[in-house]
């Protein structure tokens, strides 16, 4: 009978032993242990871990909980010989209420720990393994719970297979968790500051604009306080608030913690020394913005193609285009009165002009980018030969215009001019001038299309372009369809002859303008030979006209006509062939009718900023045409410089007129291809604000005055 | 065309805004302790300056925190507040609980529980606020500062070394606020000036 008692009351409390293995719900969450393996070996180690199932909302916290709160705590009742590790913390989440921050868990997370059976464990013995587990589950309000967990392990004589469900888990986990990863890494305080600098490996290339550093002690940093990035070519040196650690005496002489590069992201545990900063930290400044105007990060290739379609569109009012306008104007003008056919042709060989010429020069800039050369869009223009072609050449459409020498057609045609039998080639050539000189000038949108193209694929990027193109030739293709309009037109006339040369005048002055660009490029010496080879060209102009009238009345000037072509190309000899000596640098501040600025280098960016200083960067050119229209109207008013001393901002100027790899690789980071882009660093250390590609005095007051605020 | 540009730029500019704190006067040791005005459970405006030429301690508490509890429920921080008020400190307890958050107490409510705990501090300063808070950096509760007769900042930090809800482990533990005080009376420097201070966060008013 008592035998009996004796078997139902084992069964009775082998029963309970096995509820004993359930999860707890300890209030606010869940908790149970969970085993890899379905049993363990004598001498053996597996992995055990600790689960939660946290209410939504509420939520747990690491080895250091951050500003406030308890880390998680499991204290095992352990039958003698048998050893547990201390728990493999995954990768904490940041968690900020008000002005804490907190480092923790939500919903499911596993703590996986390691468990060791002793050589003496018996096979075919199940052994209950005991723990409290203590946890701070808070939401708003904080509430300590805990839980008396059991495990029940077989001990088995080999090793067991995986638990089918726990033993992926845990080994998922396992595999997430920070690990060292050889890094080096050293913290030094600079003023109120504690810099972190790490270099290794893997951060090499890595993108870091997220990474933050989750310290292993819970005095060391001021967890609330955002850490800026800066990247160097090896690694990265993040700026630390100090905590309390620092207030007293010398400070701790080791930080050891994890390292991470954004939510989701790779995490790395590693210990910083302190001393001074390993190799390849620094110096390559901070990470791009995410957000560029436009929204680069977002863009797919419809959005991609619609910002190319309406920078296209933007781009026949952007300043730059406007020496072209007055050649498009010169071939519209000679459409009125009937010739709806030739006006429809010629739309046509102009949209083809423009739609090849934007394709040859992608496609140019796509594969010197795949051949490694920083180039961006407006790079045709950064090389001084074709800036001094390009003046050439509007010089000689000038002089065409102003009635010179004739390009095709007799003089009698003097009205169609470009209407005549040469005229669709003359549409054609048109188009393509006005992509080659329009090009550099950057239209709002134009710059996110082209920055996130120039990112994809070769068909991709070309359709974004081709899209570019058609944006651009659209108005004038428009217009040569329209037959209403083209019949508003007056007849041609005499009055074409006085408009014609009236145009000259704005392509004289496009002429001018590449003059001075190639000065800022090249220097004196490319002024006196362009001048040179413009007087001589000019020459050619004039025995060309000449020559011509008198083929008209009958003679043969071949004489001329080959004087004239060879005076041509000597001019133009002289311009493209021998090499241009670079322009001499100016001082390292220079002054220009408004505020000084420096040079602006990367290096001298991060040291500003380390400073606290808010900076603003003008990323400009000389042959950007509204780059100079901003200068101009917004960037040196006595109100800019006012307010650029008021705030102490410092103010650096890329001057991309020439090839820089450096700029290159910034307006790239920012989601462009071209200039103009305008950053202002605020004094608090976060990501720069980009201002929109037109400035006015206000707008760039505004920016100024609010990147000065919280300092 | 620049609208949505602007729109972008006005954002970044406010996040950047956002990130930043605003820490006017970060709480240093070896520096004047920031000024403050408060005012208590009897609805008087008490400031720092008015006790200047005396040790003033100042603890953050929040009665509905667990660790809080562990102190009062044991009786050990009311000890404490006695001992101190017989050397002459000046032993002030700040609420920073913004309203409709937990340990957030009016005036009345301040003084019955002040007279239902014990406490033996010299005022109740009520932040609902969180201006004292924030001026002292308090994350905690509790969360202890020292400031000394010349109004310096000489201890910040935890009240003892066992940052735990249970009160078994008051039984050994080291603390720091009699230690901070004892130096003081000593004529000495604070040994421990900066300590990990832990609990429960202090509830200011939620961002949103």
């Amino acid at each position: 009978m008592r035998f009996l008692a004796g078997v139902l009351f084992a069964l009775v409390f082998s029963g309970l032993a096995a509820a004993q293995a359930q999860p707890v719900n300890t209030g606010h969450l869940t908790a149970e242990l969970v085993s890899s393996a379905q049993g363990i070996a004598p001498g053996q180690t597996i992995h055990v871990a600790l689960r939660q199932q946290i209410q939504k909302g509420w939520h747990t916290y690491w080895k250091n909980p951050g500003d406030s709160g308890e880390a998680t705590r499991l204290d095992w009742s352990l039958p003698a010989g048998w050893t547990a590790g201390d728990f493999v913390w995954p990768t904490p989440h940041r968690m900020p209420i008000g002005p804490l921050v907190n480092y923790g868990y939500k919903d499911e997370v596993l703590l996986p720990l390691t468990l060791t059976a002793p050589a003496s464990a018996r096979p075919g013995e199940t052994v209950m393994l005991k723990g409290k587990a203590s946890f701070l589950v808070c939401e708003e309000i904080c509430i300590p719970e805990s839980a008396d967990l059991t495990l029940a392990l077989p001990v088995v004589a080999q090793a067991a297979a995986a638990d089918p469900k726990w033993g992926p888990a845990i080994g998922r986990t396992l595999a997430a968790a920070p690990k060292p990863a050889g890094l080096s890494a050293a913290f030094r305080k600079e003023g109120a500051a504690l810099k972190l600098a790490v270099a290794g490996a893997p951060l090499k290339g890595a993108d870091v604009a997220d990474a933050y550093f989750f310290p292993f002690s819970g005095t060391a940093i001021d967890h609330a306080q955002p850490q800026a990035v800066e990247r160097g070519p090896e690694g990265l040196t993040l700026t630390l608030a100090p905590g309390v650690d620092f207030q007293a005496g010398a400070g701790p002489q080791s930080l050891p913690g994890v390292l991470t590069l954004g939510e989701g992201g790779p995490a790395y545990e590693l210990t910083a020394a302190a001393g001074p900063a390993p190799a390849g930290a620094a110096g390559l400044g901070p990470p791009p913005a995410k957000a560029s105007g436009g929204g680069a990060g977002g863009l797919n290739l419809a959005t991609a193609a619609l910002f190319g379609l309406l920078g296209g569109l933007i781009l026949n009012l952007m300043p730059c285009v406007f020496p072209v306008l007055a050649m498009k104007a010169a071939s519209l003008a000679g459409h009125g009165g009937g010739a709806h056919a030739q006006a429809r042709r010629q739309g046509l060989a102009f949209g083809a002009g423009v739609l090849a010429t934007f394709l040859v020069l992608a496609g140019g800039l796509i594969a010197l980018q795949a051949a490694g050369a920083a180039v961006g869009w407006g790079f045709q223009l950064q090389s001084p030969p074709v800036v001094a072609a390009l003046a050439l050449l509007m010089l000689a459409i000038a002089l065409n215009l102003s009635g010179v020498f004739e390009v095709a057609g007799s003089l009698q045609n003097v009205g169609s001019g470009l209407a005549a039998r040469g005229g669709t080639a003359g549409a054609f050539f048109t188009g393509a001038l006005a992509v080659v000189v329009a090009a550099p000038c950057t239209a709002p949108f134009m710059g996110a299309a082209i920055g996130w193209a120039l990112g994809q694929s070769a068909v991709v990027a070309l359709t974004v372009f081709a899209a570019l193109g058609v944006g651009f030739a659209a108005p004038f293709v428009a217009i040569a369809f329209a037959p209403a309009l083209l019949d508003r037109l007056p007849a041609p006339g005499p009055w074409m002859d006085v408009f014609r040369k009236a145009l000259a005048f704005p392509m004289y002055a496009a002429a001018a303008w590449l003059v001075w660009v190639l000065t800022q490029q090249a220097g004196a010496d490319a002024l006196a030979r362009i001048l040179g080879a413009a007087i001589i060209l000019a020459l050619a102009a004039w025995l060309a006209g000449a020559a011509q009238r008198r083929a008209l009345v009958g003679g043969r000037p071949l004489a001329q006509g080959l004087a004239a072509a060879a005076l041509a190309a000597v001019a133009v000899g002289a311009v493209v062939w021998p090499r241009y000596a670079e322009a001499t640098s100016t001082a390292a501040e220079s002054r220009t009718a408004g505020a000084a600025y420096e040079p602006y280098t990367p290096e001298r960016l991060a040291a500003l900023r380390a400073e606290g200083r808010p900076v603003f960067v003008n990323y400009t050119a000389a042959w950007c045409v509204s780059c100079q229209v901003n200068e101009r109207v917004a960037l040196s008013t006595k109100g800019v410089a006012e307010a650029l001393s008021r705030n102490g901002v410092a103010y650096l100027k890329a001057d991309w007129t020439k090839k820089d790899a450096v700029i290159a690789a910034d307006l790239a980071r920012f989601g462009r291809a071209g200039v103009p882009l305008y950053l202002v660093y605020g004094a608090d250390g976060g990501e720069p604000a980009i201002l929109p590609a037109l400035l006015t005095e206000g707008l760039v007051v505004r920016a100024l005055d609010a990147a000065a605020k919280p300092s | 065309m620049s609208g949505p540009l602007h729109r972008r730029t006005l954002l970044a500019l406010a996040a950047a805004a956002m990130l930043a704190t605003p820490a006017l006067a970060q709480p240093m040791i070896g520096q004047p302790a920031p000024a403050f005005q408060a005012r208590d459970a009897d609805g008087r405006t008490r400031t720092l300056a008015e006790f200047k030429g005396r040790t003033v301690v100042l603890e953050w508490t929040n009665n509905g925190c667990p660790y809080v509890q562990k102190h009062y429920n044991s009786g050990t921080m009311q000890r404490l507040q006695r001992e101190a008020a017989k050397d002459g400190i000046v032993w002030l307890t700040v609420i920073s609980s913004a309203p409709d958050m937990q340990g957030h107490l009016t005036g009345p409510q301040a003084k019955a529980w002040k007279a239902k705990a014990g406490a033996a501090s010299a005022a109740v300063l009520l932040d609902p606020a969180g201006v004292v808070g924030r001026a002292y950096e308090a994350k905690t509760t509790p969360h202890m500062f020292i400031v000394d007769k010349a109004g310096t900042l000489v201890y910040m930090g935890g009240i003892d070394d066992r940052p735990s809800s249970d009160p078994a482990s008051l039984k050994g533990a080291k603390n720091y606020v009699s230690a901070a005080l004892a130096d003081i009376k000593a004529g000495r420097a604070v040994a421990q000036p900066a300590t990990r201070s832990y609990g429960c966060s202090v509830k200011y008013a939620s961002a949103d």
